[in-house]
């Protein structure tokens, strides 16, 4: 038996270890700037994903035929102070991480497979492909994460190549604009993580999630905190999942994450990114079951966001920003569900979710096309739907609502408004201060960018 | 000023109000025809990029166009340079060119460069950087530009260079017997402006840090070093007290420019976020779920009534917008109104109106040409607008603007005051032009110097005027003019070569077939060059044609299994005509049952999507079943051949039947898409067949075969389909126009009739319909069951032929697609470009017009065996049938021209300038409200072309070349406005055949004058294949066959 668990064991480490390989093999040769081929990206892309999802597979056949239910690889103790603190790396492989992690390889290596075509002759072909590595590596560490801080450098590798790949076309403003808004929105979550897990710390003296949730397997585990630290946590993870799905009031940078390639935007915020934080939620779930406060924050959180979202996907009209908010209304009722304590119905909704947007992604640009084909098959105009529910009020409600819709819930505004503006201006003034000062020790003006009008390039080959 | 304000005006009585209202509505129409004039994207016609603009000569034009829209008006000088040492421009071209460009102020001198030609060379010959001053810093820090001489210079020039300075420095600096008594900085020298013996400043300081004393023992790089530093002071002090720079009078700008300028913060974000939303509401062609309200009280009243409402965004720069609005509302002011009311408030006046006004539309082009095109051709979408939508999207624009720039004026300037007040005082404060710096002056001529080998002595004895004749000549050719240079040396290469193959090869071959095998007649397309080509290679005695792929029949078609009636014919024409096809009564029944069966797949897959986006359905369905569509996911992507097949026989279940015929005859007399109405008379089907024979000079010598070929191309992922398919049916396939064709031809009455109008058809030639698919090069045939017994096993021999010709094709495009290796064999090419037509992934299923460059019409006989590497439109024409009026030829070129034209400057203005023309990388493409395309999430409509179809494309302005006379064509010129315009303006190059010496003549200047051929063989291989196999890049012409 002891054999077979040792299998296993190596299985789980080629888990993480391919993609791992990955993002290292294509990280040093671009930071070396050797040149690869397309075709060699290609090949080492493949390579990974697949031994990657094949060791996964034979993991869940493993714990099939042993029957066993979850299995955890310890990575060592990195800093250990006895009886205080103590950080280790820890891989749990159960009924939700083994799913979730095929869930993301099945997804990433039919993503990879397309984009090696898509982005041919591309020039930022080899950042798409090191983000890419990245952006697995994050996903399925996250996924198999056993300590909050295993979790949270997987969720960290996410959240920084998502960003970057929202900003792929880096020399156009608006992909800049609006990559800058997912990654502050992402700070934002990291940070309620970080803080969580320095309660978790307090509370427990390390990050590991059995100790936490109990030792049975997920979902069976039941924690042995109280109610109001598991209402502590809950409230921060639960932020933390909020930017993470773009739940309501983060909802704004979803639609805004459509700026990249047609892939990138498929796979990452249409069906894996967006899921993280309710897989989040998921992990955590024995959570929920020791407050009734933290499951109601939750449910109203989901329901909220799927509500708002189905309203502003009906009045969308391109079909990225249609099927991310379509997305979103999804992952608004998984939360939902989770909120509930269907944890299997979140679970395999989550799953199937997730596959059928990512094909719906990956056809958008084929849309002219299908509808052409569905009004030849059904000999008219294709039948439009009208309000949500066939709203039947008053004119002035149905317009107030449209336009709710139209302005995306006035969110980012709200945001920008009560929060960016306010914080900005705590720091501009700070930054007064320092220059009075500085001005005042030099007796002069201090800052020499001060002087440099902001350039924007003349178009000298015009003139 | 003299211009009366409004104000005056307003106390001018209603008459005086009204004038100036019509004056508005005017200025406002003539301002949008500077719009893109591109329609909607399921619809695309290739047109000029700048038609609006094509009354100018080309020249000019793109001139004005880089001001008008910010566009690049030809390549990058990099590209060029690099055409330049890859042999593809020559340098004695260049030089000719220029030499004919400059004309007689060629010689006039030019102080140290010789004359203005040798210094013009030299600018052309040798990139020089430029750039604001900071910039300039790190570039030399980057090159080493202070240590080290630049790259270009020979290592000749080099050394005499340093040789020159060495000794300049030993004999006269060091001695103090410096001459620099001329030059502008003489008051910063040591000298009194008189002696002889002065030594500058700067230079003295630069030897004392080198280590005079030590002079003896400076290394070859100290002395390199220093010659380049002595020089660079030299120049700049050279430069210092030139008068400077003056820019080109400013265009008139808009407040968001200053704004944007002086403050960096842009005032046309908010605006144009919240109009690109509310565009797409409002043109939405029926994808969103919940339309937008009051839709259909135009653009202004929807607007109005949805963003006057409490409650709303709370964004601070719309705050008081909702009053505004119910202002407008409720005291019933107009758009018109409103508009003028704006651009009093933005204190524009009455003589900057249209250009301001322009300028405003053209802030947010794409939606707002959109707005303009459906609002015009609202026969060509599903939900037409109301007339007058772009004067109301002009009004709110206008409106929006007037918030948004109170607002960074408030926040950025701090200034409280009406935006009016702004206007005026911003344009005293804000210069946004850049006077060069006297650094970045001085680097021009210092580059220049180092690669011409000028040694700062010669410099240094300059006078102050003679540096002004050098910076100002170096100034006057800019990179604008160096780039028309190029561009034309560009040009002249590929004429030159084209008109060679042409005058060498048309002589030698004269006649047609005799008795011929079969004939084919294809689009004029030069994407079936190649297919011809190779179908006359693999068999020798088959002759073939050209003619635009509608077939001269203008008609609106429905297919067995459409919805709708689709106009099959170049976008100009309104059809008059009906045509559908049905079912053969035999399979009626069957053809019923799978209809029923489509429509309830259809609402169901309908249902499914719509569903799958809602939500309660759309949990229970992504819940349920979403799993599943991981099995299509995969199997699409990773085996997209094998998919499209199985897909196929799944799909002929539910198909209809393929005993199908057109409806082609009409009993009514009136025409119409109701039964009975629908078709052709007989006289008609007559006039429609004659007309299409004799343009293609086919009146004699059939063959018992003649096959019509349509075209189109199918692809998946394609928001641009529709360009790649027959321009000439209205981005359509035009299957059903070689079909309808090939009936009309085959049918007894209207051959009898033909018969008697002296065009008689043989009774034993048989017409048969077909479509090439241009993606995946197959062949498909159409009504086979008619073809006779007879006929049976030529058609089936011809048939294998166009098989192989597929191949061949096939293989022959394989070899432009990088991911296509150059070992393919003939079948595995087909099956590649098979699988990239239904490959979601692939963003190249096919490369469309890419490389087109010439067009010819005339005979085939002196064309054929010429290999014109698929960048030749070819139309037959036979001059010896034509009427001494040339009227045939008037008739073909009035299709052609505009046709041709469109297309090959489509591709240029696309490919010169990806991103402002264009429609820029295809990655990011998202469909807006099933009209166009935008960047990501949200952005203006991209118009013009992706560069994935044009990566490949070479710009260059078409080569017409005409069989016929130059007399003919100067007439036709003379007489028809649109191919005169576009011949004297230059915006094609122009070329005519004599059809009796076969000698050319080219068009210059309103006149012809016979062509020279510069070489006197051309290059011969034994079929296409051997002649490109192994290449990737553009191909010279070749002669094919023995």
């Amino acid at each position: 038996m002891l054999g077979f668990h040792e299998i296993l064991t190596f299985l789980g480490v080629i888990v993480v270890a391919s993609p791992l390989l990955l993002t290292v093999v294509l990280g040093v040769s671009s930071l070396l700037e050797w040149k690869l081929t397309e075709e060699t990206i290609a090949k080492f892309v493949y390579v990974a994903i697949v031994s990657g999802l094949f060791a996964a597979i034979f993991v869940l056949g493993g714990m099939l035929i042993s029957g066993e239910r979850h299995i955890a690889i310890d990575l060592g103790h990195w800093v250990t102070i006895p009886h205080h603190y103590h950080f280790s790396v820890k891989l749990i492989y159960d009924r939700l991480s083994v799913p979730f992690a095929i869930l993301s390889f099945v997804l990433s290596g039919t993503i990879g497979a397309f984009a090696s075509k898509y982005m041919h002759r591309e020039r930022g072909y080899n950042r798409f492909f090191v983000l890419y590595a990245i952006f697995v590596l994050g996903m399925v560490v996250a996924a198999l994460a056993g300590t909050i801080e295993t979790l949270f450098s997987g969720w960290e590798l996410v959240g920084l190549s998502s960003a970057l790949l929202v900003a792929f076309f880096q020399d156009r403003r608006a992909p800049a604009r609006n990559g800058l808004w997912v990654w502050v929105i992402y700070r934002v979550s990291d940070a309620a993580l970080l803080l969580a897990a320095v309660v978790m710390h307090h509370i427990r003296g390390e990050g590991d999630f059995d100790q936490l949730l109990g030792t049975g397997p997920w979902p069976e585990g039941i924690s042995s905190v109280t109610a109001n630290q598991a209402l502590l946590m809950g409230l921060l993870l639960t932020a933390a999942a909020a930017g993470k799905s773009a739940l309501v009031p983060f909802s704004g940078w979803l639609p805004r994450a459509m700026e990249g390639p047609t892939p990138s935007s498929a796979v990452f915020y249409g069906a894996l990114s967006v899921h993280l934080g309710a897989f989040l939620l998921l992990r955590v779930s024995p959570l929920l079951d020791k407050s009734y406060m933290l499951s109601y924050v939750v449910l109203s959180l989901g329901l909220t966001t799927a509500i708002f979202a189905y309203v502003a996907g009906s009045v969308q009209t391109d079909i990225k920003s249609a099927l991310s908010f379509a997305s979103l209304s999804q992952v608004g009722i998984i939360v939902a569900e989770i909120g509930f304590g269907f944890r299997y119905v979140a679970l395999v909704h989550l799953l199937g979710h997730a596959c059928l947007r990512t094909l719906q992604f990956v056809r958008a640009p084929t849309l002219l096309r299908d509808y052409r084909t569905l009004e030849n098959a059904i000999g008219r105009r294709l039948p439009s739907a009208g309000a949500p529910w066939g709203l039947l009020y008053a004119q002035h409600v149905q317009s107030w609502l449209y336009r709710l819709g139209l302005e995306r819930g006035y969110l980012d505004t709200i945001l920008k408004s009560f929060c960016v503006v306010p914080f900005v201006r705590v720091f501009r003034w700070c930054d007064a201060l320092e220059r009075r000062w500085t001005d005042f020790l030099t007796r002069d003006a201090s800052r020499e960018s001060d002087k440099i009008k902001p350039h924007f390039g003349t178009i000298e080959e015009l003139t | 000023m003299q211009v009366p304000t409004s104000d005056e005006n307003r106390l001018g009585g209603p008459t005086g109000l009204d004038s100036q209202l019509h004056h508005l509505s005017q200025v406002i129409e003539h301002a949008s025809h500077l719009l893109p004039g591109q329609g909607p994207i399921t619809v695309f016609v290739h047109h000029n990029t700048l038609h609006a603009l094509e009354d100018l000569p080309f020249h000019e034009a793109v001139k004005k166009g880089s001001q008008v829209y910010g566009c690049q008006p030809y390549l990058a000088e990099d590209r060029y340079r690099e055409a330049l040492n890859r042999g593809r421009i020559r340098f004695s071209e260049l030089q000719e060119v220029l030499a004919r460009d400059l004309g007689d102020r060629a010689t006039e001198r030019i102080p140290c460069f010789g004359n203005r030609h040798d210094l013009r060379l030299a600018l052309l010959q040798y990139p020089l950087r430029t750039g604001p001053t900071e910039e300039l810093l790190w570039y030399v820090a980057n090159v080493n530009g202070m240590r080290r001489i630049r790259q270009e210079a020979s290592s000749a020039t080099r050394a005499r260079l340093i040789a020159e300075t060495r000794r300049w420095v030993m004999r006269d600096l060091r001695t103090g017997k410096g001459n620099g008594n001329g030059h502008g900085a003489a008051a910063s020298s040591n000298c009194n402006g008189t002696g002889s013996a002065c030594v500058p400043d700067g230079l003295k300081e630069l030897l004392d840090r080198f280590g005079e004393s030590t002079i003896e023992n400076w290394t070859d790089d100290n002395w390199e070093e220093f010659t380049l530093q002595a020089l660079w002071r030299v120049c700049c002090e050279g430069v210092r007290n030139l008068p400077p720079f003056t820019p080109p009078p400013m265009e008139s700008v808009r407040h968001r420019d200053l704004l944007f300028e002086a403050t960096g913060a842009d005032a046309d974000v908010p605006v144009n976020d919240l109009l690109i939303r509310f565009c797409a509401a409002f043109l939405d062609q029926g994808f969103a779920h919940w339309q937008l309200p009051e839709r259909d009280k135009g653009f202004y009243r929807s607007f109005c009534s949805l963003y006057r409402r409490r409650y709303g965004p709370p964004d601070p720069w719309m705050r008081g917008l909702d009053h505004e609005l119910g202002r407008l509302e409720d005291e019933r002011i107009g758009p018109l109104e409103s508009i003028r009311e704006s651009l009093e408030i933005l204190g524009v006046r009455e003589p900057e109106w249209e250009s301001f006004l322009a300028n405003t539309l053209l802030a947010l082009r794409g939606w707002a040409g959109m707005v303009r095109q459906v609002e015009v051709r609202g026969d060509r979408v599903a939900h037409p607008i109301p007339a007058g939508s772009l004067v109301e999207f002009l009004a709110i624009r206008l409106l929006l603007d007037r918030f948004s720039l109170a607002y960074v004026c408030r926040t950025e300037l701090g200034i409280g005051t009406p935006v009016k007040d702004f206007w005026q005082l911003a344009r005293g404060r804000v210069d946004p032009s850049w006077p060069p710096s006297v650094e970045q002056r001085a680097f021009l001529v210092f580059q220049l110097a180092q690669v011409v080998g000028l040694p700062p002595d010669v410099l240094n004895r300059l006078k102050p005027h003679e540096w002004g004749a050098i910076v100002a000549e170096i100034e006057a050719f800019s990179s604008l003019e160096r780039r028309r240079i190029f561009h034309l040396a560009y040009e002249q290469h590929f004429r030159t070569q084209t008109l060679d193959a042409i005058v060498l090869h048309a002589p030698t071959h004269w006649g047609r077939p005799v008795a011929p095998q079969f004939q084919v007649c294809c689009c004029i397309d030069e994407r079936e060059e190649s297919f011809r080509r190779h179908l006359e290679e693999l068999a020798p005695s088959v002759e073939t044609f050209g003619a635009a792929g509608f077939y001269g029949i203008a008609m609106y078609y429905r297919g067995a299994a459409d919805a709708h009636y689709v106009p099959l014919c170049p976008v100009v024409i309104r059809p008059q005509h009906w045509v559908t096809e049905e079912v053969g009564d035999a399979q009626g029944e069957v053809n019923e049952r799978r209809a029923r069966t489509r429509r309830a797949l259809g609402t169901a897959t309908h249902q499914f999507h719509v569903g799958s986006r809602s939500f309660a359905l759309g949990a229970l369905l992504t819940g349920g079943v979403g799993v599943l569509a991981s099995v299509p996911l995969v199997a699409r992507i990773l085996f997209p051949r094998l998919t499209a097949r199985l897909r196929k026989v799944f799909g002929r279940i539910v198909e209809t039947p393929l005993d199908t015929h057109l409806h082609l005859e009409r009993q009514e007399t009136t025409t119409g898409p109701d039964n009975g109405h629908v078709g052709y008379s007989i006289d008609e089907m007559t006039d429609t067949g004659e007309r299409l024979l004799r343009d293609m000079g086919l009146t004699s010598g059939f063959a018992r075969l003649l096959i019509l070929l349509g075209h189109g191309s199918e692809s998946l992922n394609n928001p641009h389909n529709s360009a790649y398919n027959c321009g000439a049916c209205g981005g359509s396939a035009g299957g059903p126009n070689a079909r309808a064709m090939a009936q009309i031809l085959n049918d007894p009455r209207v051959r009898e009739r033909l018969a008697k109008r002296g065009l008689p058809i043989p009774d034993e030639t048989v017409i048969v319909g077909g479509c090439h698919n241009t993606c995946d090069d197959s062949v498909t045939f159409f009504d086979k069951d008619r073809v006779p017994e007879s006929h049976r096993q030529e058609f089936e021999s011809a048939r294998k032929f166009i098989a192989q010709t597929c191949d061949r094709n096939a293989h022959e495009r394989c070899r432009r697609f990088m991911s296509a290796p150059l070992t393919l064999s003939f079948p595995s090419a087909h099956e590649h470009v098979e699988e990239r037509s239904e490959d979601l992934a692939q963003t190249r299923p096919e490369l469309g017009h890419a490389t087109n460059a010439i067009t010819i019409v005339g005979r085939r006989e002196w064309s054929r065996g010429l290999f014109l590497d698929r960048r030749a439109f070819l139309t037959s024409y036979d001059p010896t049938q034509d009427d001494a009026e040339s009227s045939i030829l008037t008739r073909i070129l009035g299709a052609v021209f505009p046709v041709c034209a469109g297309i090959n400057l489509e591709y240029y203005f696309s490919h010169v300038d990806n991103v402002g023309y264009g429609a820029g990388t295809k990655l990011p493409h998202n469909l807006a409200s099933l009209l166009g395309v935008m960047d990501g999430a949200s952005s203006d409509l991209r118009t013009g072309l992706p560069w994935q179809m044009v990566e490949i494309h070479e710009p260059v302005r078409s080569l017409f070349l005409i069989e016929t006379t130059p007399d003919a064509m100067l007439r036709i010129i003379e007489r028809n406005e649109s191919i005169g315009r576009l011949c004297r303006n230059g915006w094609i190059l122009l070329a005519v055949l004599h059809p009796e010496s076969r000698v050319v003549y080219v068009y210059d200047d309103g006149n012809f004058r016979l062509y020279e051929p510069q070489a006197s063989e051309l290059p011969r291989a034994a079929s296409s294949v051997d002649w490109y196999r192994g290449w990737r890049d553009h191909l010279e012409f070749a002669v094919i066959g023995s």
